[in-house]
């Protein structure tokens, strides 16, 4: 029944890293991507990008968690942003405000260009 | 309304971790039978979603348990619409402070969500709380995809 949350990343030079997805970010899973987000960060990453391709359903709780990430990015002077948004996602981040604090770009190609992740 | 219900559902759910997902996937079944079109299935599926967690983590529930009944109506045109109710045996709630939650970055309370992306994903939005419990009764109507 569960759509347990899986995550990949990929790192893209000494300060960048994109982060996959794949399954629903609740509890579990936004602490799942929290822990290896934060590990990124302690080693130096600064702008990291969350690709949600494969991410089709998130709740509240677990977007709480991502905000959480995005305060810890801020104060170490680093961004974070998403891409690959299923609608509905985007406007449940639009609702909590967490498009207020983060880039959105449409697809990955975009994201890493204007990031300068590539 | 003239129409009558055509498919109808009723779930008793324990309160456990991710139940909200069989609730969900159970609703939008019904709706893609009905031919509701795919983004009003995930807003659907999504305000469900909170609204069973809302019932798990919030209700103080003694039965533990999250009753759902679901209907699907076509309507003319090949639109449809789909009516959820999701009721818990809780203590009840504040509809009026739930309602005024807002988020900031670095604000004290970050979760308390549910009720605003209930609302903003549903058409129509009813609560009727007290000591006995709640129930959300929340419409969504869709067009055929």
């Amino acid at each position: 029944m569960t759509d347990e949350l899986r995550v990949a990343v990929d790192r893209r030079g000494p300060d960048g890293a994109v982060l996959y997805t794949k399954g629903y970010i609740n509890n579990v899973g936004g602490e799942e991507i929290a822990n290896r987000a934060y590990e990124m960060m302690d080693a130096g990453v600064r702008t990291l990008l969350l690709n949600l391709r494969e991410t089709k359903i998130v709740n509240s709780i677990g977007i709480s968690i991502l905000i959480e990430i995005i305060e810890k990015m801020i104060d170490k002077g680093g961004r974070i942003a998403f891409c690959c948004l299923t609608p509905v996602i985007l406007k449940t981040f639009q609702i909590m405000g967490l498009a207020n604090y983060a880039s959105i770009f449409a697809d990955e190609e975009s994201a890493v260009s204007e990031l300068g992740l590539k | 309304m003239t129409a009558t219900a055509e498919r109808q559902m009723e779930l008793t759910l324990p309160m456990v971790p991710d139940i909200e997902i069989a609730a969900a996937r159970a609703a939008g079944n019904l709706a893609r039978e009905l031919g509701m079109a795919s983004e009003s299935v995930d807003e659907m599926t999504h305000a469900m979603i909170e609204a069973c967690i809302n019932a798990r983590e919030h209700s103080g529930s003694k039965d533990r348990r999250i009753y759902v009944r679901i209907t699907g109506t076509s309507l003319a045109e090949g639109n449809s619409r789909i009516d959820i109710w999701i009721t818990d045996h809780g203590q009840g709630f504040n509809v009026t402070e739930a309602r005024s939650r807002r988020q900031n970055l670095g604000a004290v309370h970050k979760r308390g969500w549910g009720l605003q992306i209930i609302e903003a994903h549903m058409d129509e939005v009813g609560i009727t709380t007290g000591a006995e419990g709640t129930t959300i009764h929340m419409v969504k109507y869709g067009k055929k995809s």
